[in-house]
């Protein structure tokens, strides 16, 4: 009786167990991969309309929702997707033709107007995180004040036009030889007019259920912290995917997505985290794979701290680092030293632009900081969420070795909330900071994060020589030319050293058995298109 | 009137409550007369605990804490804030005889130089919780009515905030730059939330002595608010007291591990078993003596209080023996 009785409380947590699993609906292995459906491993994104999503995982979902006007061929020459053609004659009047017949998932047509009312739209008021993608256009300044609380003069830029349904022209504030190249950014996806309420803004639920013109649509709604599922977009017009669908699961934890990678419960972990790349290799096998991404990691020197204003202090600090070590044995060779500013991806990149301000000096780097009188105490600022502790600290046991200072890594909890205290010129230290382009062009790593009115120069860097360089190279006539003048304004921030260069990025990915042919993009997305499904 | 009051103070040290009608023991009127005979209450616990191993043990290993903490350069010449890339998960070598850990840091000098504050820690929110539960007690005990009503609900409402969570919510306001800041912090912060179980201990003391016979005869002859409790009741609260700001002091040290663990207690540069035990546990597959040595250190400290604290209630509880 004794025994039964314990029998039967052991069975209880067994039951509960296949009670609980069963509520769990769709979740079953068998049955969504029966029918080819992948699971991708995301973050939580933080917007799904392509007006402000700039991160990684908003911009998986949405690559899936929407066919851009261009994409990127292996040699990151842009090539047209949705678009029919785009052409200029003096790289300021752009006239983008798209092609016929295609559909929103909605049955909508995707026609000129359902640019230039999206386009619209991200540019009004300049509220949207990706209107910086629209100031080239002529008219941005009527539409967004620089003086966020000035009414607006007009609700429509007046540089865009419509000819016919299926084309329209761009007029730019200047001549800008890259613009076809950045029309394949996320912030360019066509909205359809369901999209919008009465006043032309993008309805406020439209991210829930984003309609696309892509190869793939939603299969119900964004469940917020949990998935976002997409099915097979039938009337697609371009290359259709070989898979029949893609649940994008959301993790919190990296280390949980990595579990449940190894458990066969996701197929494709975009990123392993650092502290498990010792371990992929043995874990995964041939599963673990690598692919070249354009992230640019990098130190940056609050300018505004008088600790760091001279120049001489930043070299020292530049010299007293052994990336190659760092890279060697934090990162288990699974990124690249850098020794430039621009990353090898994008056409303009040369070796080691850097020079001796990159190079591993530690004596050197003593002399020259003790006679530039550098502060005693170091702090290296960083996102705790990111993680990034191990490298950081690597770096600070470097510098603390190589230049006898004082120095500790400093986490803040989230990268937003470092951003905040720099932006109140606290003083935070050095700080960490990282880029991934927008578009693959030399400007991308350059105009953004150091031009004086970049949106994102956190460190209040300013040369009117660099400025006027960059502003040179995209008006420009042909890209050499732009490369040359790029190539110059390069050199500068060699000389100046407003952030000091730490890696270049490559994605390290894990996937399952049941996948095979999977990419992933300078941009860390996965290739929906040629991914399959294995069984 | 002088002797009357040593022959009371000595004799009320014993008055341990639930002493009385033992044959031979002390705390009853008689032993007045026989004082010099009967071993007190406090003799008669040393005696038990002289032969308990286990007192011993904890003992031993709470002297060897309290060496290390006072001065690390004895059992270890390495410096703990010395890491270097190149010593990288290196097995055990002279200096270091538990090898390194993935930022090439001693994992020896690490765990040596991390007693000092979480003893530190520990000891300092152990004091301010025994002043604070002393002080509260005694009074709500004593004076009883509707001061003791006014305690205790405070007693009730601050046992009511658990412990790690108030913790961890006050930390996060502390500027994390200053680590003697953060420190002190974390002794006022464990002193302030962890006082209320000992302070009901010393209430509940305090109300059995105070109806004891000796007390109405102090006040009868004379005496004072101030000089009874301190004299005459004090002596009688002080063994459960003891006892309990003991195994406190185990708990305030794995507190403070736990939040340095959770990134919210002691930060770097300043050294940490929490800490410590964090930075390990994500290359625990790949070593394990990173996150054994300052665990096991955790532990042992831990236990050595818990056991003391536990040896000397066996002592002073009759029941027990």
């Amino acid at each position: 009786m004794q025994v039964r009785k314990l029998a039967a409380f052991a069975a209880l947590p067994v039951v509960a167990a296949l009670a609980l699993s069963a509520c769990g609906g769709k979740g079953g292995d068998s049955a969504s991969s029966s029918n080819g459906v992948v699971r991708i491993g995301i973050a939580e994104p933080q917007f799904l309309t392509p007006a402000d999503t700039n991160e990684t995982s908003g911009s998986q979902v949405l690559a899936a929702l929407f066919a851009p006007l261009v994409d990127y061929d292996e040699n990151n020459k842009p090539y047209e997707v949705q678009a029919e053609s785009i052409t200029t004659t003096d790289n300021k009047t752009w006239t983008i033709k798209i092609k016929d017949g295609w559909t929103f998932h909605n049955g909508e047509k995707v026609t000129s107007d359902s640019y230039i009312n999206a386009w619209n739209a991200a540019a009004y008021k300049g509220s949207s995180q990706n209107a910086y993608f629209f100031s080239q256009i002529e008219g941005y300044d009527a539409v967004a004040p620089a003086d966020a609380k000035a009414t607006p003069t007009a609700k429509t830029l007046s540089g865009l036009k419509k000819v016919d349904d299926t084309s329209f022209t761009v007029t730019l504030t200047a001549p800008f030889s890259d613009f076809k190249t950045m029309l394949g950014y996320t912030a360019f996806y066509p909205l359809p007019a369901a999209a919008f309420d009465s006043d032309g803004a993008v309805k406020k639920d439209f991210a829930e259920a984003p309609i696309g013109d892509g190869p793939f649509k939603m299969d119900g709604t964004w469940q917020h912290d949990a998935e976002i599922s997409v099915t097979r977009y039938d009337a697609y017009k371009g290359t259709a995917p070989h898979i029949s669908g893609a649940d994008f699961k959301i993790y919190q934890q990296p280390s949980a997505e990595y579990a449940d990678l190894l458990a066969g419960n996701d197929d494709v972990m975009k990123q392993i985290p650092t502290e498990n790349l010792t371990t992929a290799d043995g874990d995964l096998g041939d599963r673990f794979l690598q692919s070249p991404a354009s992230t640019f990691q990098f130190l940056s020197f609050p300018t505004y701290d008088k600790s760091f204003a001279n120049v001489d202090v930043r070299r020292a600090i530049s010299m007293a680092i052994d990336r190659q070590q760092i890279v060697d044995q934090v990162f288990k060779g699974s990124q690249k030293a850098a020794y430039s500013f621009v990353s090898p991806v994008v056409a303009g990149y040369r070796d080691n632009t850097c020079g001796a301000n990159c190079e591993y000096k530690p004596a050197d780097a003593k002399t020259l900081y003790q006679q530039a009188g550098g502060p005693a105490k170091l702090t290296i600022s960083y996102n705790a969420d990111g993680g990034h502790k191990d490298w950081v600290d690597a770096t600070c046991n470097q510098l603390k070795a190589n230049l006898g200072v004082e120095c500790v890594g400093q986490p803040e909890a989230k990268f937003a909330d470092l951003l905040t205290k720099v932006q109140k010129k606290e003083s935070v230290g050095v700080f960490r900071m990282a880029w991934v382009m927008d578009y693959p062009s030399m400007e991308d790593y350059l105009g953004p994060l150091y031009t004086t009115k970049g949106s994102s120069n956190y460190y209040g860097y300013s040369n009117p020589d660099f400025d006027k360089l960059v502003q040179d190279g995209r008006e420009a006539k042909t890209s050499d030319e732009a490369i040359a003048k790029w190539q110059q304004a390069e050199d500068i921030l060699a000389k100046d050293m407003p952030v000091m260069p730490l890696r270049f990025g490559q994605n390290s990915y894990g996937i399952s058995t049941k996948v095979k042919n999977v990419e992933i993009d300078l941009y860390n997305r996965v290739n929906l298109t040629k991914i399959e499904y294995v069984g | 009137m002088s002797d009357f009051e040593t022959a009371a103070a000595s004799e009320l040290h014993s008055a341990t409550p639930g002493l009385q009608g033992e044959p031979g023991a002390p705390g009853q009127p008689q032993t007045m007369e026989s004082a010099t005979k009967v071993r007190s209450a406090a003799a008669d616990a040393w005696r038990e605990l002289r032969r308990n191993a286990l007192f011993w043990i904890a003992l031993a290993i709470v002297l060897v804490i309290l060496v290390m903490a006072c001065w690390p350069s004895l059992f270890t010449s390495a410096d703990p804030n010395s890491c270097s890339l190149n010593n990288q998960m290196a097995g055990p070598s002279a200096g270091a005889p538990f090898g390194y850990d993935f930022q090439g840091c001693n994992v020896w000098a690490h765990a040596v130089y991390g007693t000092r504050n979480s003893l530190l820690i520990g000891a300092g929110a152990a004091i301010l919780a025994g002043v604070l539960a002393m002080v509260i007690g005694m009074i709500a005990g004593f004076f009883g009515g509707w001061i003791d009503a006014v305690v205790s609900r405070i007693v009730d409402i601050v046992l009511a905030i658990p412990l790690l969570l108030g913790a961890i919510v006050l930390m996060k306001r502390i500027p994390s730059d200053s680590q003697s800041l953060r420190l002190t912090a974390l002794i006022g912060i464990l002193g302030v939330l962890g006082w209320t179980t000992a302070a009901r201990v010393v209430r509940s003391s305090v109300i059995t002595a105070k109806q004891q016979d000796y007390v109405s005869a102090a006040r009868m002859l004379g005496a004072g608010n101030g000089r009874i409790m301190w004299r005459h009741i004090m002596p009688n609260v002080l063994a459960p007291f003891l006892v309990i700001i003991t195994i406190a002091l185990g708990a305030f040290i794995a507190s403070e591990a736990t939040l340095s663990f959770l990134g919210v207690g002691l930060k770097p540069p300043s050294i940490s078993w929490g800490s410590d035990i964090a930075t390990a546990r994500v290359h625990m597959r790949e070593k394990i003596t990173p996150l054994a040595v300052p665990s096991v250190f955790l532990a042992l400290t831990v236990l050595a209080f818990i056991m003391l604290g536990d040896a000397i209630r066996e002592a002073f509880d009759p029941k027990l023996r």
